[in-house]
């Protein structure tokens, strides 16, 4: 074992690990306060079915169902975000940074090195895993709630097998392409995609089984808090995790590493062909480096390409007719259910067309979608160029530093625009094959709330960007608003005391209004443009403040 | 490009210029005059401050005190209006991996108002680069001839280059070399900074000495010549004692292998030959001037005594 590796990765990352599961805790407190206070009334004439859909334990304080609410959801996906990061950094990271050819001239093989990264995902999950355990002892005690229905550690053995399995997703991913990007991508797209189908299939009739196609299924699918550990949904993400390390050390060991270089794309394959070149070299050669503004463009394509048509595609058009399909008995079953439970899942209500929208498109999945897009554009603007040691070189040219930004903001507006279309067309397309009659105007309105919305968070980013000169900052520290706002207007409006302090999260002008039944607010909408001005003027002053960053 | 702003004013001024991160003092009052039409050579070892000294003039980071101007305006005020005059090549160069050198060249061109691209491909031309290819996959010699080329490419008035010869083959380098004195016979200025004494010694009129953030010296090239002392040798028939050559004046260091004598000397050769073939029979004499190297080195050696 390579017990340096192991030790200098766990040096660079606990950090992350740490505040990710110490945010988690702090949320977690937050909601079983809120909770806490709530009327238990709503929920004794609760349906059995939605008991088990919403992951609530029938003997359990309803304080318990924070860890429904924010264990299963954000905590297992913040800890799987961080496994795949580390998975996808693992041997592609060392490849970028032109650093594994000097750690393989010590006489370790690459299996060692692998090995060794391995182990640092299992021991930095398991941190995480375990630091939430304790949150999820103390918190309830601290706050005097009844968990005793509740298996936190089940909970807990179970977050730690999902987390692994999308880590090492990234890892094997990661050792066979040497693309950081790739097993990056490909792995939060699995995971997004399962988290949504094991939510939706079970709502299907005949299409229950389904949900045991996805990864997710064996994390949730047992609702372990309630019911204690699968031993046989672990024991499949396990072997899973066993499969995934074998083909992750077969694939670091079959390929020529890469250098510091870049791969072909067809792009550049076409601008050498004879018959393309004329026009392929226009767009890709003279048009890109153009502006400022074209350039950081093209450098982000990929994503959003894959976003645009996850929007268009899966929140979008699919959702429209899966509509029609969900079991009648849930739809008029959902007349009975707690108006405040439902606020915590984006506020919709089964039985309307807007509702199912809402709780499964716009509530949670559309607005991550656009802050994926402006968070990486955002942390990346100014941050970026310090990190690869371009910005010296870029300002060496007679530009002040505030174009850079207004420059980098225009992609990341015509970024969010590409989005919007993306989502308001898929989703009045679902809205017309469904035959659901969703009007086109309030689907515009909560399309554009929300990339407005998205559109802040970008703004954050890029100011945090502005500050510190570190794109990991800016993105963890982006991510983490963005975190404590969604939980916090979710809980807030459900406590009569905290109600009032909702209005002062962003996320309260997206939703807050139910667009997608009343239209537009214009009044929110200039609220968080007049935000995301505001935090791009801030970015402004504090870079043309500060000293650049030599290197990242 | 516009040359409104050029004068008379020198290229490079800065008086007390300071830079500290917290308790290290990167620069300590740094008071230096590059003029017009030289190259000026930017001597020191690794971490001497060179590269914040660089930084600090272009804005990329600002000085905790003292200020600066380049071409007679204020570096921070007038940092856009002076980078229209400036071409610069960064220490550690990099670029755009996914670009290609054109691509690259074309970028910087669009930044700042077009290019004469017959020059620019004349330049290409001249250092051998490869413009078609993306900059990523380029070798680092071959990736700094594009980095030389854009800061060359504007005709600039001032060239601020930080270690610009690192990975250029030898005849790259003297083609370099040559760039760099054309610049200078047109009238327009050189600031290189560099560890490479002998890079230095061949091509820069002038050349300042910094250690540690302070500015030890500012010599001309020619001047630190004249003063150096010349190593002498000379071989003899037989041999010869060392005792003959020390009270020599001009003499300031004896070494005598059986036949062979190696002397430090700063005097007049005339009575040295003299006197020696007076003694001996001389067979053979050998002299050279001391490098840069030599003399940089006893700088460093003074400033630690």
């Amino acid at each position: 074992m390579l017990a340096t590796v192991v030790t200098k990765t766990f040096r660079d990352r606990w950090k992350g690990e740490a505040i990710g599961a110490v945010t988690l805790v702090l949320l977690f407190f937050m909601g079983m306060a809120v909770y806490r206070d709530i009327d238990l009334a709503v929920y004794t004439d609760l349906p059995e079915i939605f008991r088990s859909l919403m992951n609530i334990p029938s003997d359990a304080d309803v304080g318990a169902l924070a860890y429904g609410a924010i264990y299963t959801s954000y905590g297992a996906m913040t800890l799987t975000a961080l496994a795949i990061s580390m998975g996808s950094a693992s041997i592609a990271g060392e490849e970028r940074n032109g650093t594994m050819g000097l750690l393989l001239g010590n006489p370790k093989s690459r299996s060692h090195i692998l090995v060794s990264k391995a182990v640092n995902i299992l021991v930095l999950t398991a941190l995480g895993c375990l630091l939430l355990w304790i949150g999820g002892l103390v918190v309830p005690s601290l706050l005097n709630v009844n968990v005793s229905g509740i298996h936190v550690g089940a909970l807990m053995v179970h977050m730690f097998a999902i987390a692994t399995f999308h880590g090492f997703l990234a890892l094997a991913l990661s050792a066979w392409t040497g693309k950081g990007v790739v097993a990056t991508g490909t792995t939060v797209a699995v995971m997004i995609i399962s988290f949504m189908a094991v939510g939706i299939l079970p709502l299907i009739e005949n299409l229950e089984a389904g949900a045991k196609l996805f990864p997710w299924y064996y994390f949730s699918g047992s609702q372990p808090h309630v019911n204690g550990a699968s031993w046989g949904h672990l024991a499949v993400l396990f072997v899973g995790i066993a499969i995934l390390a074998a083909v992750a050390v077969a694939g670091v060991n079959r390929r020529d590493l890469r250098g510091q270089t870049t791969g072909v794309s067809l792009v550049d394959r076409l601008r050498t062909h004879p018959l393309t070149e004329k026009l392929v070299d226009r767009l890709a050669g003279s048009t890109r480096v153009s502006r400022i503004w074209i350039k950081t463009a093209s450098e982000h394509q990929g994503l959003l390409i894959i976003v645009s048509y996850a929007m268009f595609l899966v929140m979008g058009v699919m959702m429209g007719p899966m509509y029609t399909f969900i079991d009648e008995t849930l739809v008029t079953l959902a007349d009975a259910f707690p108006e405040g439970v439902l606020a915590l899942f984006g506020g919709g209500d089964l039985a309307t067309p807007e509702g199912w929208y809402q709780i499964e498109t716009f509530g949670l999945m559309a607005p991550i979608a656009f802050m994926i897009i402006t968070i990486t554009l955002g942390a990346k603007a100014l941050a970026g160029e310090e990190a690869q040691r371009t910005m010296g070189l870029l300002l060496a040219n007679p530009i002040k530093r505030s174009r850079v930004i207004l420059e980098k903001t225009v992609t990341m507006v015509v970024y969010t625009l590409v989005l919007a279309i993306a989502l308001f067309s898929g989703v009045a397309l679902g809205s017309m094959f469904g035959g659901l009659g969703i009007s086109g105007a309030n689907i515009a309105a909560t399309v554009i709330l929300g990339a407005l919305l998205g559109l802040v968070f970008g703004g954050l980013a890029l100011a945090i960007s502005a500050l510190t000169g570190t794109v990991r900052i800016a993105v963890f520290g982006s991510i983490g608003v963005g975190l404590v706002a969604f939980v916090a207007n979710g809980f807030l409006p459900l406590s009569e005391g905290f109600e009032g302090l909702v209005k002062w999260t962003p996320v309260h002008y997206y939703l807050g209004s139910d667009p997608l039944n009343n239209g537009m607010n214009w009044g929110h909408g200039a609220l968080l443009a007049a935000l995301f001005v505001a935090l791009i003027a801030v970015a402004v002053v504090l870079f043309d403040r500060r000293d650049l960053r030599q290197s990242g | 490009m516009s040359t409104e702003a050029v004068s008379t004013d020198p290229a490079i001024l800065t008086e007390s210029l300071t830079k500290h991160y917290g308790e290290t003092k990167a620069l300590n009052d740094l008071d230096l005059q590059v003029e017009r039409g030289e190259v000026f050579g930017f001597l020191g070892p690794n971490g001497a401050g060179k590269t914040t000294m660089i930084r600090t003039i272009l804005d990329e980071i600002r000085p905790t005190s003292g200020r600066a101007s380049i071409l007679g305006l204020d570096s921070h005020e007038a940092s856009v209006e002076i980078r229209n005059h400036i071409g610069y090549v960064p220490g550690d160069l990099a670029m755009y991996p996914n670009l290609t050198g054109k691509d690259t060249l074309t970028y910087f061109a669009n930044l700042r108002g077009g290019v004469d691209w017959g020059f620019a491909d004349s330049l290409a031309e001249r250092l051998d680069a490869d413009l078609t290819k993306k900059v990523g996959d380029l070798s680092s010699g071959n990736r700094q001839k594009i980095g030389l080329i854009q800061a060359f490419m504007n005709r600039p008035d001032l060239l601020v280059m930080d270690e610009p010869s690192s990975g250029l083959d030898p005849l790259v380098q003297r083609e370099f070399q040559t760039m760099m004195r054309e610049v200078v016979a047109d009238g327009r200025t050189v600031f290189l900074s560099s560890h490479t004494l002998s890079e230095v010694q061949r091509v820069a009129d002038r050349v300042g000495i910094i250690r540690s953030g302070n500015l030890i010296a500012v010599e001309e090239v020619a001047s630190l010549r004249s003063k150096a002392i010349r190593t002498v040798q000379l071989f003899f028939d037989e041999t010869v004692d060392a005792a003959v050559f020390e009270p020599l004046p001009g003499v300031r260091e004896v070494n005598v292998q059986n036949h062979h004598v190696t002397l430090s000397f700063d005097g007049q050769m005339e009575t040295l030959l003299k006197v020696v073939t007076d003694k001996y029979s001389l067979l053979d004499i050998t002299t050279h001037e001391a490098d840069l190297e030599e003399i940089f080195l006893t700088y460093y050696e003074e400033v630690d005594a």
